[in-house]
């Protein structure tokens, strides 16, 4: 079965069909449904199209570097241009070009980039070493097509040598390759702070940084996927842009967010039909939802000794200045502490046991090892969340 | 006492053990996880019926019935006769599978894809990896069958290299090809900082909390639900009447208030249900034709082995002489403020008290002393001191810096317990003016 296509089984059932405002809603809003046209990127789109058609139409080849911070629409847009170059193959106004693609993050390591390239480019199966001489052999020969390389997550590409960055660059100004490389990475100083001289150097000027979105584009985003839906509250679009702007600016954030919305809005139907729309209350919830830390509610509804052991913890940090403690000092004010609350003694035993409850929630953090009453404890909380969380009940 | 009195019983035993033992057992839902239960049981109902994709994150502490919600959801999904044969679910645990090497040939065989021929797949790591993607990126969203992967210990998979794993499996469920549902499973609360940016701009963020808010009226009411029996056991007059009689013994005992007092205690410790599961197995398992029922007594011991001061324990086992050499320790640590000491400090400490003051522990030679003194660092009541670890083996064992590891309170009690213990050993312990 060497050259059958693996597939996942077909479903036995059809797929339920959509059938109110809601579900439209969440249909539209998923990640996963991306638009045609991509808002608020025209420009990068641009002058992505404008270098890669030029080089296509050119007959020669060269490196085009972009970066942006995830959920920015960088691989969107670079998809975008690459299926409109294809209708402008389809229409006739361009010479036919080649598309490969590989993503760092699916290969398992460097040298399996030319693996994949080769089994794209020619459909061959080959070792790493084998592969990367067959394409170096390949971009030397003369009258082929123009071959755009889309490199994702170039990053994960980087190894001691260097040596697959180096090909992947060097390629390009082969005098025939006809190469294209469009490499997508997160940090904008990449090429500068990893990369080898005479790696960055075959890389070139050409760049593009993806900003983050700002509230007014993350706002036309999910408006623009929701044209035609009478769904949402413009305010409560507002809001979720304002926050997640605030915050990272990813737009796929602000998608899930505008989701779990829908499915807050929608379970609140069920009980009072009067609601048609997400408002600025459901997105409010799903914000606290997504955004909320969970160490305060979790201290709260610790049990009595773990609340005590905190509090002792606190005061021995408080007593001794210190930001760190060994368990044996924390059990001496866990039982001073105990006293004056009049619980019944605890033995050390089932201190420790204590300790490690909260310690596998990582709510404190304590030293690996057998190291019993001497092992260090830090809180991974700050000392006013966890006195906030232990005075709100009493 | 009739023969049929003994199966009865014997069978209402294996029934309460099976609640106790059995992890993830959908008996033991809390009744308070019901709200996340029908959250989680939306998305994934949604992930099966609309083909859309969808991660999560399930939170909460150790014992705090995260896999027994999972269970439930899942068992609902499949008495769904629809659902049930569009469904393909994947069960990955982070202790099994510790890299993604593994991780990878599990799914692959889970899925049974073409690469697997029986329990074995083909390929090597690279291969499988595109494989996988390959087949999960040609899917589509309406026609292929959604898969529901479950990962246990999700902190585990965010120590993996690169993430690759959960990146690929976040990016599938982002890119709209096969319907694919991942729930993580942790109970680590800061696990989104574990994951890296790429990944975590790719999860949704979505986290399901599971925090124990009980009171201990529904604690109490736990202990009674995994004793009572109910009308599953029998439907013969006499499997009622036992039932019954059961069921008011059991009601009887939850009244009590040397019991309640008992899970007071155990609640101001743990709010989970696990420590009550474990204080009922022993009564449980010793129920026999001459002891029918469970005493307060019973649980007062088993409660008893639960609280037990373990280093105490130890303590009691110890001979005189090892005894004496703790206490001289516990009073250098006390003198010398937590400085550690060494076997010297300790024999002089020692040579001190049974010259002086002692009539019976005068003609111990220093080899004894020291072969003593070695047992009780095999028995880890002390160690070497941290830093010194790595130069231990070049230093002499008699001037190796140590550290005891008993607590001074500790120490009290197993010499009040200690049978036999001479007087003045005792005193001597109490103060160490010799």
């Amino acid at each position: 079965p060497k050259n059958r296509k693996p597939f996942i089984p077909q479903r036995k059932t059809p797929l339920r069909a959509s059938s109110n405002v809601f579900d439209q809603a969440r249909e539209r809003l998923h990640v996963s449904a991306t638009p045609d046209s991509l808002p608020c990127r025209e420009e990068e789109f641009q002058s992505i199209y404008s270098f890669v058609e030029g080089k296509i139409l050119s007959g020669t080849g060269g490196c085009m570097y972009i970066s942006g911070v995830p959920g920015t629409g960088k691989t969107a847009t670079v998809m975008e241009v690459l299926s409109n170059l294809r209708s402008c193959v389809d229409d006739g106004n361009l010479e036919v070009f080649k598309y490969v693609e590989i993503n760092g993050m699916r290969l398992t390591e460097p040298h399996q980039a030319y693996v994949q390239i080769l089994k794209q480019l020619k459909d061959m199966k080959a070792t790493p070493e084998h592969a990367s001489q067959l394409l170096t052999k390949h971009f030397d020969q003369r009258g082929k097509k123009t071959t755009v390389l889309l490199v994702d997550e170039l990053d994960l590409l980087w190894t001691k040598k260097q040596d697959v960055m180096y090909h992947i660059f060097d390629w390009p100004s082969h005098r025939h390759a006809r190469l294209v490389v469009v490499a997508i990475a997160n940090t904008m100083d990449l090429p500068e702070r990893i990369m080898m001289n005479r790696v960055s150097s075959r890389l070139g000027l050409t760049r593009l940084s993806f900003l983050p979105y700002n509230f007014r584009q993350l706002q036309a985003i999910v408006s623009s996927r929701l044209s035609g839906l009478d769904a949402f509250d413009s305010d409560a679009i507002q809001l979720v842009s304002r926050k997640v702007a605030a915050v990272s600016g990813d737009a796929r954030r602000c998608l899930d967010i505008c989701r779990r919305a829908v499915e807050i809005a929608a379970r609140e139907k069920r009980k009072n039909k009067n609601i048609q729309t997400v408002g600025i209350e459901h997105v409010h919830e799903a914000l606290q939802e997504m955004f909320a830390s969970p160490m305060v509610m979790f201290i709260r509804n610790c049990s009595t000794q773990e609340k005590l052991f905190l509090r002792a913890t606190v005061s021995e940090f408080r007593r001794s200045g210190l930001e760190e403690a060994t368990v044996g000092q924390i059990l001496q004010h866990h039982v001073t502490l105990a006293k004056l609350d009049n619980l019944p003694p605890a033995t050390v035993t089932s201190l420790i046991k204590v300790c490690n409850q909260l310690a596998a929630s990582h709510v404190l953090l304590m030293e690996m090892g057998r190291h019993d009453l001497y092992a260090r404890v830090r809180l991974n909380v700050s000392i006013d969340d966890v006195l906030f969380a232990l005075n709100a009940d009493s | 006492m009739s023969k049929m009195d003994k199966t009865l019983l014997e069978n209402a035993k294996s029934i309460i053990k099976e609640r106790l033992c059995k992890s993830g057992y959908s008996h033991n839902v809390r009744a308070d996880i019901d709200i996340a239960a029908l959250d989680l049981g939306n998305l994934l109902q949604r992930t099966v019926e609309f083909g859309e994709s969808n991660s999560v994150l399930v939170v909460g502490a150790k014992g705090s019935g995260k896999s027994t919600l999972i269970n439930r959801v899942l068992e609902d999904i499949h008495n769904d006769s629809k659902n049930a044969k569009n469904l393909l679910i994947v069960k990955l645990n982070g202790y099994l599978q510790t890299d993604d090497r593994i991780a990878l040939a599990e799914i692959t065989r889970q899925l049974k894809l073409e690469n697997t021929i029986g329990d074995k797949v083909f390929g090597s790591f690279a291969e499988t990896l595109a494989f996988l993607l390959e087949a999960l990126r040609s899917g589509d969203m309406s026609k292929s069958q959604p898969i529901i992967i479950i990962l246990e210990e999700f902190d585990l998979f965010a120590q993996h290299k690169n993430q690759t794993l959960l990146y690929n499996l976040f990016d599938i469920a982002q890119a709209g090809t096969t319907p694919l549902a991942v729930i993580g499973i942790t109970c680590r609360l800061d696990v989104m900082e574990l994951l890296e940016k790429r990944v975590k701009s790719r999860f949704s963020h979505r986290q399901i909390y599971i925090c124990n808010p009980s009171t201990l009226e529904n604690y109490v009411q736990q202990f009674t639900d995994v004793l009572l029996l109910d009308k599953a056991f029998g439907k013969t007059a006499k499997h009622k009447a036992f039932v019954k009689k059961w069921n008011s013994h059991v009601e009887n005992l939850t009244k009590n208030s040397s019991v309640l007092e008992i899970l007071h205690k155990q609640f101001n410790y743990c709010k989970e249900a696990s420590p009550l599961h474990q204080i009922l197995f022993l009564p449980v398992c010793s129920l026999s034709q001459e002891h029918q029922e469970i005493t307060p007594a019973d649980i007062a011991e088993s409660s008893q082995l639960i609280f037990n001061d373990s280093k105490a324990n130890i303590l009691h086992g110890v001979s005189v002489l090892e005894l004496c050499l703790i206490i001289a320790m516990s009073h250098l640590t006390n003198i010398y403020e937590g400085e550690p000491f060494n076997f010297q400090m300790v024999y002089n400490e020692f040579l001190k008290f049974s010259q002086k003051k002692s009539h019976i522990l005068q003609n111990y030679t220093k080899p004894v002393v020291l072969k003593a003194f070695e047992h009780l660092i095999e028995l880890e009541l002390l160690k070497t001191k941290d830093h010194f670890m790595t130069h231990s083996g070049k230093l002499q064992k008699e001037y190796r810096p140590m550290i005891l590891l008993v607590d001074h309170s500790q120490l009290r009690e197993a010499v009040a317990k200690y049978p036999g213990c001479p007087t003045d050993v005792k005193q001597w312990a109490e103060s160490s003016i010799v």
